[in-house]
């Protein structure tokens, strides 16, 4: 079959930087094409050169035979191409239908705007979409879910017929997802070649027809899914077999580091009236717990109140060793040995403007400083102790942190954490946005330190590794614990169940 | 060390303290050669004392600007806190010792503690500021607009409560005056107070978490600083050094006449912050680099003084909006930002009437009053800034 879009020799630099490096390979019609790779591996840049973010490259790119470079996204979109990206490109102040028909609005007599109609074809595409979102309705009111399918409705309605899907389930809860799978197969019904960027190896390995392996910026291969393995992609992905860990067995009645007792949040103006509700769990020295629960379950909102980082004060008690704390500061919770590694690190935990060691010794100051004025060779040396206890791959500590890969971010942030010497340490979804090399020594690592005798409470969005990582599991949903199992009793479809649960 | 050196060379050329120093220095060769005196020439200590005069005043509350705006914030109050505690130091004068007041001949401790309440005043502003912005929950411009506004026009009505109804304070005491409008006394404390900031930015705990909360409030919040409590003395420094300068301006003028005094100077503090180098998004800046912007603001001030001659302070703002307009974009992405498409679109053809009208406008304005001057030369100008600025615009067309 001829090749609906072909890469010939593909090459980007960005300043020092080689982002893409020959990269060549062919895309048929209607097929659903995975593009797997690490963090860096260049699967960004090549989606931005096919979507007319980037338009000055080197090699060719041919659509339906034609050699084509295009200047902006309008110009791909015109050419049947649209992306529909990670972080969602929506104005969140405006409606469902006018960002559907954003820049492309239709228009009655004397150029005002014909709201009816957009309505209308809005309601038609989003109803092919099995969704019951309505038109009027501002984008910011909606889940994630459903404001990704005001995207995928939008790329509909440009009449797209291939479509860019970048990491598209990262944000989504179980249900969003297989609603987001059954649109695609609508689509592929619709014969729309669908190029799919994915971390997720259950994913690809459910969606894809053909899988293509980048790996610094290189081609490394296209494979058919059915004659590969999850195993095999991992291997050309890192460039090198994962190794199995070894997993250390918690102490048995080892002593209470931290217990909620009732832990309660309330909820005003929602119609549930809590976001937690009656929370009793129980942290053991030296144990990792997961918390796991489908998207809005409260997750966050619970490692947020141990830290005394919730917008409200929370009700019931947290125990600290015993002692009853109450936290109105996160600075009072360090003080108490609990340290946060926050869910968004771009915008809760990164400073960008800032260097590696700034970055790792933030919380830390006072320990590097006398009377206030910080000693630079003090500072440096407790930043290289981290950089090297976590293994982070950077330039050094003078290093601008936003060089370094998401993954080595991440080790620089739990870095910052394990300067205050935590006896407690939460871990809000710590692999979100890291490659698999890197997930896996972050899983060395949390091991590593609970092997010390840490304490870890850690949430995930993706089971298996919930299951590959804790000691013990619990589940919420909708703020309220469903469900415990141990190590040994844990499964996903168990997991799943409690997470489910309705507490209506 | 061989790999080092040119490290530090490049560290060095790409600062923006340095490229401020070689665009300084630029300015006043310029000056000295195109002004029809040569002033600085032959009479370079008195232009110099000038410059620094004028540096000086501006640098003590871009100072409290540059840490405001690194913090994450803005202080649009400046000009009106200046204003304020030259009326507070006037009234508490009057209030402390009415008879010196009269006579000309004020006692030391009443000037001693009228500027104590003074700088306490602005403590308060501060503390005001910080108490709208962290508990009231409003966003820094429109707690500070709020005080711009009012604190004036508080400064107005106390005016005429201590002076009979009056709408100025005379300034009482000649000899206190002179050493309080002194230029080195006023350096000294300035240079003290700038080295005291950039310790305080660049060496200290709170410095870092300044420039930590201004480029990431959420993750230092996260991080256990007391975000709050940050803010209250970023606020604080900035009202308390504009209440210093405060006193200053009220010695240099002879009088404090609230309703014009530093009326618009908050945006003079916030143009020199940014011509040195501080991000408006907050979390980047230096005091270095601020002193150097207020530096280099005043020479081009002065230098457009000298070429131009009489009444050129009325160009004053259009001098500064130029220089800030022209500083950020340079120190965006220096010499390359040239590289960009100015004019090859429709929003940019359109402006080049509107460049061409004002550089014709401006030189008819700075030189109608010299001998040779002619219309027909500004229309010339004028036109010859258009053609420039077109032949640009299909350059720039022909390469896209």
């Amino acid at each position: 079959m001829q090749p609906i879009i072909s890469i010939r020799n593909i090459g980007k630099q960005f300043g020092a930087v080689r982002a893409l490096d020959n990269v060549s390979f062919d895309v048929t019609p209607g097929e659903l094409h995975a593009v797997m790779g690490e963090n860096g591996a260049g699967k960004s840049t090549l989606m931005k050169i096919l979507s007319g973010v980037i338009g000055d490259f080197e090699g060719k790119l041919l659509l339906r035979n034609q050699p084509v470079q295009f200047s902006s996204t309008r110009s791909a979109e015109n050419a049947g191409i649209s992306i529909i990206h990670q972080e969602l490109n929506l104005v969140e102040q405006l409606s469902v239908a006018a960002n559907i028909f954003l820049g492309r609005e239709s228009r009655s007599w004397l150029g005002i705007l014909n709201q009816k109609e957009m309505d209308d074809r809005a309601a038609a595409l989003l109803a092919e979409l099995e969704t019951n979102i309505s038109p009027r309705a501002l984008v910011s009111t909606l889940r994630v879910g459903d404001q990704q399918l005001v995207e995928i409705a939008k790329a509909l309605s440009l009449q797209s017929d291939i479509l860019i899907m970048d990491e598209p389930t990262s944000a989504l809860t179980e249900s969003e997802v297989a609603r987001l799978y059954r649109v695609i197969d609508k689509l592929r019904t619709r014969g729309v070649t669908i190029l799919y960027i994915s971390h997720k190896m259950d994913e690809v390995f459910q969606l894809a027809d053909r899988i293509t392996v980048l790996r610094d910026g290189q081609f490394v291969q296209t494979v058919n899914r059915t004659d590969t393995t999850p195993r095999a992609i991992a291997h050309l992905m890192v460039g090198r077999d994962i190794e199995p860990r070894q997993k250390h067995t918690a102490e048995r009645d080892a002593a209470v580091v931290l217990e909620t007792k009732n832990l309660s949040l309330a909820w005003p103006g929602h119609s549930r009236g809590w976001r937690l509700q009656n929370v009793n769990l129980k942290l053991h020295r030296g144990e990792i717990l997961g918390i796991a629960g489908l998207m809005g379950a409260g997750r966050t909102e619970l490692l947020e109140c141990i830290f005394g980082a919730s917008d409200l004060p929370p009700q019931g008690e947290i125990l600290i060793e015993g002692k009853s704390s109450r936290f109105g500061h996160p600075a009072q919770a360090m003080q108490a040995g609990i340290a946060m590694v926050t869910e968004d690190r771009k915008r809760l935990g990164l400073f960008a403007h800032m260097t590696v060691r700034e970055n790792i010794t933030v919380c830390s100051l006072d320990d590097v400083s006398s009377a206030g004025v910080i000693s630079h060779s003090r500072e440096t040396a407790a930043a290289m102790s981290q950089i090297t206890s976590m293994s982070v791959r950077t330039d050094g500590p003078e290093a601008m942190i936003t060089t370094l890969s998401g993954g080595n971010q991440q080790k620089c942030i739990i870095g910052r954490c394990m300067l205050t010497n935590p006896k407690v340490l939460l871990l809000d979804d710590p692999t979100r946005g890291v490659d698999i090399g890197a997930k896996a020594e972050l899983y060395l690592l949390m091991e590593r330190l609970a092997a010390d005798g840490m304490a870890i409470i850690v949430t995930s969005s993706e089971l298996p590794e919930l299951l590959t990582v804790s000691d013990r599991i619990l589940v919420l949903s909708e703020g309220v614990l469903t469900g415990e199992f141990s190590r040994s009793e844990a499964t996903e479809q168990r997991i799943m169940e409690a997470a489910t649960k309705s507490q209506l | 060390m061989s790999s080092t050196a040119p490290g530090i060379l490049r560290r060095l050329w790409s600062s923006i303290e340095f490229k401020l120093i070689l665009a300084w220095l630029a300015v006043v060769v310029a000056t000295t050669l195109l002004d029809p005196g040569h002033t600085y020439w032959h009479n370079p200590g008195d232009s110099a004392e000038l410059i620094i005069r004028n540096t000086v005043l501006l640098g003590f509350f871009a100072l409290g600007s540059a840490v405001i705006i690194i913090s994450g914030g803005i202080d649009l109050s400046s000009g009106s806190v200046i204003a304020m505690s030259a009326t507070v130091f006037g009234s508490l004068l009057i209030v402390l010792d009415p008879e010196g007041f009269r006579d000309g001949h004020l006692a030391t401790s009443a000037v001693i503690m009228a500027i104590v309440g003074t700088l306490l005043s602005g403590v308060m502003v501060g503390t005001l500021h910080a108490w709208l912005i962290t508990c009231v929950g409003l966003p820094p411009f429109i707690a500070t607009l709020a005080t711009l506004v009012g604190l004036r026009s508080f400064s107005r009505g106390l005016t005429q409560a201590v002076t009979n109804n009056r709408s100025q304070i005379d300034f009482p005491d000649l000899a206190l005056r002179d050493t309080l409008k002194n230029v080195t006394n006023v350096s000294i404390v300035f240079i003290i107070l700038a080295l005291a900031v950039w310790f305080l930015m660049s060496r200290t705990v709170i410095g870092r978490h300044l420039h930590a909360m201004g480029g990431n409030e959420q993750a230092a919040k996260l991080s256990g600083i007391q975000t709050d409590r940050l803010k209250w003395l970023a606020y604080v420094l900035g009202a308390v050094v504009a209440s210093m300068v405060g006193i200053v301006y009220f010695a240099d003028n002879g009088s404090a006449k609230p309703d014009i005094l530093a009326r618009g100077y908050e945006l003079n503090a916030i143009a020199a912050a940014v011509i040195g180098g501080c991000s408006l998004q907050g979390g980047v800046g230096t005091i270095l680099g601020t002193v150097l912007g207020c530096l280099f603001l005043r020479t081009v001030i002065d230098s457009v003084n000298k070429i131009v001659g009489t009444g050129a302070d009325v160009y004053e703002g259009m001098i500064v909006g130029i220089v800030v307009v022209m500083a950020v974009t340079f120190s965006q992405r220096g010499v390359t930002s040239l590289r960009r498409p100015f004019f090859g679109t429709l929003i940019g053809w359109a402006a080049i009437p509107v460049l061409s009208l004002l550089a014709g406008l401006s030189y008819m304005l700075f030189f109608r009053d010299k001998p040779w001057f002619d219309p027909w030369h500004a229309v010339v100008f004028g036109v010859i800034v258009a053609g420039i600025l077109f032949v640009r615009g299909l350059v720039e067309l022909k390469h896209k």
